[in-house]
């Protein structure tokens, strides 16, 4: 009897949509939620450039290892990639590092393509929407160039999913991956505003050029990079910066300055968007006091654990005499309570900058440089046989270092001494690894890199009577195995 | 941005319809009654205490007191009932006199009993399903303070585990082994009729007539998409007796932790010979701490003893006034609980108070008011959890050489910490300060109100209209001072943090039903039920987090530097549901039963797509000890054989996971400047809808010798399908999970219970014994996904949920030839490190991927729960004993990760002393080596093996009671009972990971990988041993 009249309302009573949340359904309208979505695209490069690329491409070379402190463990997943050991079963790998780094450039794959799907059918002012746009196209050829460089094959996901099976996409090749890349960024070249009238930290046409430029040279294109480094230079929108030491930004200043052509961006404070990176690359244990030296904050705390990217004897020894990245690239810290007998140890001073929060920065990762552009230029030069061309640029390199003009004019003189170059001047930047697997060298220095260390632990910051572990150096492959948790998620991946 | 809880359109219309019902209809009448007094008493000549007095055809009513006296006010010719459970009631026709004394007959046919089910009550032997009744008798004994504390070990096929002592919290009900891989598995609780949002931890139990446990779909389906975890409906008390009757009981006690079951750690002088000797093993100078271990003779520092709370005292008060009118019943309860917990500072109180009151506006109509408003305090220091949250857990690592006092011996330290070269790497913060100093308060008010009309226009037709209101409002305040917190390797003095959380919960029912209860042609009974009922439920929450304070004393919002802007946050969380439902109970000469119930629910909760769902179930049951031919074995009093089959389901799932989200905190940043950024954080799911459980019944329920043994048997099997699951899928798609009607469990199960009345002279001895056996197997996952990974754990098809998943230890490598002769770990095996089976046969020994050597190591749930209780009563002296146990499931000791970390940066378990040392002293094969670092100790450490597994089958008892009760009434009271108690008396375990087999991380919300990790001991709360004493005064 009561329940008669009653239903009539049911079903609106049982469509309750979230109040806290926005729905994808009401957006994806206006230019502002576009504005958004780009935006978060972004956000992965915060966790990639923290927390990972360092790893497989830094420490994952001849350039770095880590601060072994044999009272600490569980510290087997980095010490893998600098060893050269990480386990391998059927092609895959279960190192979450390797993991992560796949997982974080999906995600702003995933992002890119929610923007990509819906902006061309969203009405708002064009010339916005073209800077929109080729934000996103620029990031998810980075993506894919990322996934491209280590893995040299990847998924392919080119629209948002909407089903589970989605999830579980085609393996794409080298060749479909390059395909992804070189489509992008030429839309992205065409969309994207130059430096001058970009707002600072978004991607350029000019950060765009150069990361086609990469490209073209990892695939030995000289003549295409040679006409794309050139047209970043008629910009106009960049410059050396005299001093070296001033090149690399602050926790709170010198960002995307004049001679950043693309960088990732980290601010200080509470709300999550700061790095921790220089906390990762401390000798470890450190005191309060010794940590205040370099960080400068009022309440330093102690630093226990094992600390990573240590510069080696090797790299230490690759400047030239009278170099002056050197000293600004390069510093020392003293650890008095390590069980390292050594005490002393080189640190990345680049990245060292005074801030105020403990554990908490602002400094901003530089990805591509000006200087690199022109070491590109220089490259892309020599290989074409222009090597005396070659040689005005990278002297321009040469100078700023304090350096006189290089003496190779062979172009296999060149090619090395240009390699040397990009090695001091990119060191620390995540360069080292891909330049040894696109010069094919990496097993051969890798080799002798290995042979080094075990020869003398002691130098390589083992304790006295400690040394490497028995599977050390064992697996030097040029590209990383897929990681085998998303590949037991797609059946497509091997 | 509508509150639709203030929109009552469903309720509203019913509520008006409800007053003018009561307006309508209500008509009184009066006659002149004589005062009759009386006793009553048993054949044997006792008293009978709390019979029940009534005249037939009124409401009025009266029980007898303490000494079998009662008084009632009585017409001529009016029938007298005396009844009394036991005994055959018996009417006398009053016929004028001023006293009447009445002797009752022992009854042993208790089948005529009524039981509360789903949207009604049936008579006992009528029920179809499996449905089990604890009444207020059997409960009110036991000094304890929550409810599921008092079902432990009393009820067959439902498992009931303390997981962890904080008062007021921990209990883990689970009926017939229920689990899901994503859903919540918690049965559905409905107090008086409405299904609460809440927990029912905070209940005060002395408000409880009388509680069912609902089992099977028979039994459940009539609240459909909430009932496949089965259905506790709990009634309380209502007015009933004669007159107004006060009874009054009291208890104190004292906790206590008793020092067996506590985890075996080294002392300080063991733990400095162990860093000694690792020293010495590794060929390195013994730092000149550890160089004399004697000199911490009798300085040990127990710092898990130190925050225990010796003695801590508990006492409990409720009052309770019945009263029976003429023309209305009211019931009023008023309880106050004051708990110390056995962790220092650990304060509970619970104020609570309930008014239930009925009133016969006519002969017709009657209308009814709950109401019950409750408060409860609970400071409890952060004392679960793992390194990052847990004191226990902490306190139980922690170096014993470092000092809790400073040399004056009362002062507190700030924090420890030793020089690196001791291999000390953490900062230890002061855990008595962090129990101490920090501030961990939820405050708790409670509002559950119930309003009812029933009309019955003619007889056996009865409407019940009714409206349900629950408001609980939530405070939370932490504060974690600049002194102290709860996280390890934090240095003193740390950063300050504040959090303040206020969350308030809405919800209303309005239920709609209707009964008619016809019998034709004598022997036909049909009883049939419809209804409409809609619910809706809205909360409110908020929360601030600031930190960095100036003043520790004053740790308001504003004292502080920053406000963490990613901690401050609001939410609202909104369900509605809307239900039809009917039932049909049809039987013959009460011999062939019937029973068929239906519902249809539509859930807010669901893509459009799948929003509704029908339940429906049938049941069966033949007496068959009706049958004539059963007339010739008397030694079979009653049998009943009964089946059922039906459909249920479960929608806790949260309440908008079939929509694609927004996050619009993910923020982007260019140069100094943050720019607002937004991604969608998950996928749509239009199809999702409810998780379905198909379970058949089939059920024996047997009494011999004139009721003497009475047994009950009942088997069943669940399949659950279209589970309510996350599907985790791969990533590079930019999502981690899917939420999908994916894959299959099958559950099954025997339950047996047997209660039997062993004597029943002068020494009346009863025991109730139970034993259940629950299974379940995973029949299928996603597609192309045959396992899912929890924290230490494996959900594969073909094997039980939840298992313990990790490699197998083989002892270590005694010798450089073990060692060459067997597989390795490459790189790290050494002589001396743990040896690990090479069950993938590969050669070498990998961990990670779907083809290591990782295997089934453990069961977290048991071959079987069994409970066993004896009632003992001799004249004035009552005896209650409660037992139950757990047999063959086991636990993860997720504390030996530190607590048996060979590199010696953590206090050790004692059993470390017989570690490997050398090829000349191997030790017992369980610890390995300390050299060679974390790379060598690491593997026994951060790879889950079989060493973390141990054996958690215990039986405790749970209670013994001891009572005298003085009949003869005295100036003050009626009667008084007194009594002794001890509650978890003592524990039978073979258990070591800690003093509590029952505990699990799992549902504490300690991020603990939820249901997929079940059985993970995390060095929680410890379960006290109380000792009471009581009063019950009945006035």
């Amino acid at each position: 009897m009561l329940a008669l009249g009653l239903t009539g309302c049911s079903e609106s009573f049982l469509e309750i949509a979230p109040e806290t949340n926005l729905s994808s359904v009401t957006f994806f309208k206006t230019q502002a939620d576009f504005e958004q979505a780009v935006n978060a695209c972004y956000v992965p490069l915060r966790t990639i450039y923290n927390d990972r690329s360092w790893l497989l491409s830094e420490m994952h070379s001849d350039n770095t290892y880590y601060y072994r402190n044999t009272a600490f463990g569980a510290t087997e997943q980095q010490e893998d990639l600098a060893d050269f050991s990480i386990p391998v079963s059927n092609g895959l790998t279960t190192n979450t590092h390797v993991l992560n780094q796949y997982r974080q450039d999906y995600l702003i794959i995933a992002r890119a393509n929610q923007v990509l799907a819906l902006i061309d059918k969203a009405d708002f002012d064009a010339a916005a929407k073209a800077n929109l746009k080729g934000q996103a196209q620029f990031l998810r050829a980075f993506a894919y160039f990322e996934i491209y460089r280590y893995f040299n094959k990847g998924p392919l996901h080119l629209t948002p999913i909407t089903t589970r099976e989605e999830a579980a996409a085609k393996l794409g090749t080298a060749a479909d991956l390059e395909k992804i890349i070189i489509d992008d960024l030429t839309g992205a070249i065409a969309s994207l505003k130059p430096k001058s009238t970009q707002e600072p930290g978004r991607a350029t046409s000019g950060a765009a050029k150069t990361l086609l430029a990469n490209l073209h040279i990892i695939k030995k294109e000289w003549a295409a990079a040679e006409k794309l480094c050139k047209e970043v230079i008629a910009e106009g929108n960049y410059s050396l910066i005299p001093d070296y030491n001033n090149v690399f930004s602050t926790s709170t200043g010198n960002k995307n300055n004049a001679e950043s052509v693309f960088e990732v961006q980290f601010q200080e404070g509470s709300n999550g968007y700061n790095g921790t990176f220089m906390y990762n690359f401390l000798p470890r244990p450190m005191t309060a006091d010794e940590l205040k030296t370099l960080s400068g904050t009022s309440n330093p705390q102690p630093q226990t654990g094992e600390g990573n990217n240590a510069p080696t004897p090797n790299i230490i020894a690759a400047y030239e005499p009278g170099d002056l990245r050197k000293d600004a690239s390069i510093g020392y810290i003293t650890c008095s309570t390590t069980l390292w007998e050594g005490k002393t140890y080189p640190i990345i001073k680049k990245y060292m900058k005074p801030h105020s929060l403990n554990g908490n920065h602002g400094m901003n990762w530089p990805v591509y440089r000006y200087a690199e552009v022109i070491l590109f230029l220089a490259e892309a030069l020599n290989e074409q046989g222009k090597t005396a061309e070659a040689a005005t640029y990278m002297n321009m390199i040469r100078k700023r270092a304090g350096l006189p003009n290089t003496e190779a004019t062979t172009q296999a003189d060149f090619r090395t001494a240009l390699m040397k170059e990009r090695r001091v001047e990119l060191a620390f930047e995540n360069k080292r690894w891909h330049d040894l697997v696109r010069t094919d060298t990496y097993k051969q220095v890798i080799t002798a890199y290995g042979a080094e260390i075990k020869a003398n632990p002691f130098a390589y910051y083992y304790q006295k009577g400690y040394t490497l572990r028995s599977n050390s150096f064992t697996v030097i492959e040029k590209y990383y195995p897929m990681p085998a948790d998303e590949a037991a998620l797609n059946p497509n991946i091997k | 941005m509508k509150n639709k809880f203030y929109d009552l359109r469903m309720g509203n219309r019913a509520g008006g319809m409800l007053l003018a019902l009561i307006f309508f209809l209500s008509s009184v009448a009066m006659a002149q009654a004589q005062n009759l007094r009386g006793k009553v008493s048993g054949s044997d000549g006792e008293p009978l205490i709390g019979a029940a007095v009534t005249i037939v055809g009124t409401t009025r009513g009266a029980s007898t007191d303490g000494s079998g006296n009662f008084a009632i006010d009585v017409k001529n010719n009016e029938t007298l009932r005396f009844s009394s459970v036991g005994f055959i009631s018996k009417d006398v026709v009053y016929t004028g006199q001023k006293t009447l004394n009445v002797t009752l007959a022992a009854d042993n046919k208790t089948l005529n009993e009524i039981v509360v089910v789903g949207y009604g009550s049936q008579v006992k032997k009528e029920i179809t399903g499996a449905v089990q009744t604890i009444g207020y008798k059997e409960l009110k004994d036991l000094p304890v303070t929550q409810i599921g504390q008092k079902l432990q070990g009393q009820l067959a096929g439902v498992q009931i585990n303390q997981t962890t002592g904080q008062p007021g919290k921990g209990m883990n009900v689970r009926i017939r082994g229920q689990l899901s891989v994503s859903a919540g598995s918690d049965p559905l609780y409905v107090v008086d009729g409405f299904p609460i949002t809440g927990t029912i931890g905070a209940m005060n139990p002395d408000e409880i007539e009388d509680i069912s446990v609902l089992k099977d779909a028979a039994s459940t389906s009539l609240y459909g998409s909430r009932a496949a975890n089965g259905v506790v409906l709990i009634t309380t008390k209502k007015g009933k007796g004669s007159g107004t009757n006060v009874s009054f009981n009291v208890y104190t006690g004292i906790q206590q932790v008793p020092m067996k079951g506590r985890v075996d750690m080294m002392d300080a002088v063991e733990f400095a010979q162990f860093k000694k000797e690792s020293y010495e093993d590794a060929k390195q100078p013994v730092p000149v701490e550890f160089q004399n271990p004697s000199q911490y003779e009798g300085k040990n520092n127990d710092w898990y003893d130190a925050l225990i709370q010796k003695n801590a005292p508990i006492t409990s008060y409720n009052l309770s006034i019945t009263s029976n009118k003429e023309k209305s019943r009211t019931s009023l309860v008023a309880g106050i609980l004051d708990q110390k917990g056995v962790v220092l500072n650990t304060d509970y109180k619970r104020y609570s108070l309930r008014l239930n009151s009925a009133y016969d506006i006519s002969d017709k109509v009657t209308i009814g008011f709950n109401v019950a408003p409750q408060l409860t305090y609970d400071n409890t220091p952060r004392t679960d959890g793992d390194r990052g949250t847990g004191i226990l857990f902490n306190a139980l690592h922690t170096w014993p050489i470092m000092p809790i006092y400073e040399a004056d011996g009362k002062t507190l330290t700030k924090f420890n910490r030793f020089p690196a070269s001791t291999g000390n790497i953490f900062a230890y913060p002061n855990w008595v300060r962090s129990a101490q100093e920090l501030i961990n308060e939820t405050t708790t008010t409670n509002l559950l109100t119930n309003a009812y009309i029933e009309f019955e226009p003619i007889k056996g037709l009865k409407f019940k209209s009714s409206m349900n209101g629950e408001i609980l409002r939530t405070k939370f305040f932490f504060f974690n001072p600049s002194t102290a917190t709860s996280a390890i390797n934090v240095a003193i003095p740390t950063t300050a943090v504040s959090i303040r959380q206020n969350i308030e919960n809405l919800s209303w029912l309005n239920e709609n039903t209707v009964t008619y209860t016809k019998t034709l042609l004598e022997d036909h009974k049909f009883e049939i039920l419809g209804g409409y009922t809609s619910q809706y439920f809205r909360q409110e929450s908020s929360q601030i987090q600031a930190d960095t304070y100036a003043d520790d004393r004053l740790p308001t919002i504003q004292g502080g530097i920053n406000i963490n802007r990613g901690a401050t946050v609001s939410g609202v969380q909104e369900w509605g549901l809307i239900s039809y439902l009917a039932r049909l109970n049809y039987n013959y000469k009460g011999k062939y039963l019937l029973n068929a119930a239906i519902r249809s629910d539509g859930s807010s909760r669901f893509g459009a797509n799948n929003r509704w769902g029908i339940f429906p179930s049938i049941g069966a049951g033949w007496v068959v000890s009706d049958e004539a031919f059963m007339q010739d074995i008397p030694a079979v009093s009653f049998m009943k054989i009964r089946a059922s089959l039906g459909e249920i389901g479960n929608n806790n799932i949260g309440n908008y996971t079939h929509y694609a989200l927004i996050n619009n905190t993910v923020n982007g940043v260019f140069g100094n400047t943050v720019a607002p950024g937004a991604s969608v954080s998950s996928l749509a799911n239009p199809n999702l809808g409810w998780e379905k459980t198909r379970q058949f019944d089939l059920g024996l329920d047997l009494n011999l010798w004139n009721d003497r043994v009475n047994f009950t048997y009942d088997y069943y099997l669940k399949n659950t399908t279209n589970l309510l699951y996350s599907v985790q899928i791969a990533q590079a798609s930019g999502f981690g999970n899917f939420n999908d009607n994916i894959g299959e469990i099958k559950f099954w199960g025997h339950e047996f219970a047997v209660n039997t009345k062993n004597t029943t002279g002068a020494v009346k001895w009863t025991t109730n014994a139970n034993i259940s056996f629950n299974r379940n197997v995973v029949v299928a996952l996603a597609p192309g996904i045959d396992r899912v990974y929890g924290t230490f754990h494996i959900t594969k098809v073909g094997q039980p949920f939840g298992q313990f998943y990790g490699v197998i230890a083989d002892g270590v490598y005694k010798n450089a030839a073990d060692l060459a002769n067997n597989p390795q770990v490459p790189g790290r095996s050494t002589v001396g490190s743990i040896k690990i089976k090479d069950l993938n046969g590969n050669g070498i020994i990998d961990y990670g991927g779907n083809n290591d050597d990782r295997t089934i190591m453990g069961n977290p749930f048991p071959d079987f729960v069994y409970g066993i209780t004896n009632n003992v009563t001799y004249k004035n002296w009552d005896f209650n004993i409660i037992g139950s146990g757990s047999y063959g499931n086991q636990l993860l000791v997720r504390h030996i990760y530190s607590t048996a970390n060979l590199d010696g940066v953590f206090n050790m378990v004692d059993g470390a002393k017989y570690r490997f040392r050398s090829e000349a002293n191997p030790g017992l094969g369980m610890y390995g080596t300390t050299v060679g670092g974390g790379n060598v100790t690491g593997i026994e450490r951060d790879w889950m093996n079989s060493r973390f597994v141990a054996d958690a089958s215990y039986f405790t008892i749970r209670n013994i009671t001891l009572g005298y009760t003085f009949t003869k009434p005295s100036k003050v009271y009626k009667s008084l009972r007194v009594y002794a108690s001890c509650q978890q008396a003592y524990v039978f375990t073979n258990y070591w990971g800690g003093p509590n087999p029952e505990t699990s991380a799992q549902g504490n919300g300690q991020g603990d990988g939820g249901n997929l990790s079940p059985g993970v001991d995390l060095s929680n709360y410890p379960v006290p041993r109380t000792f009471t004493i009581g009063a019950n005064f009945n006035f």
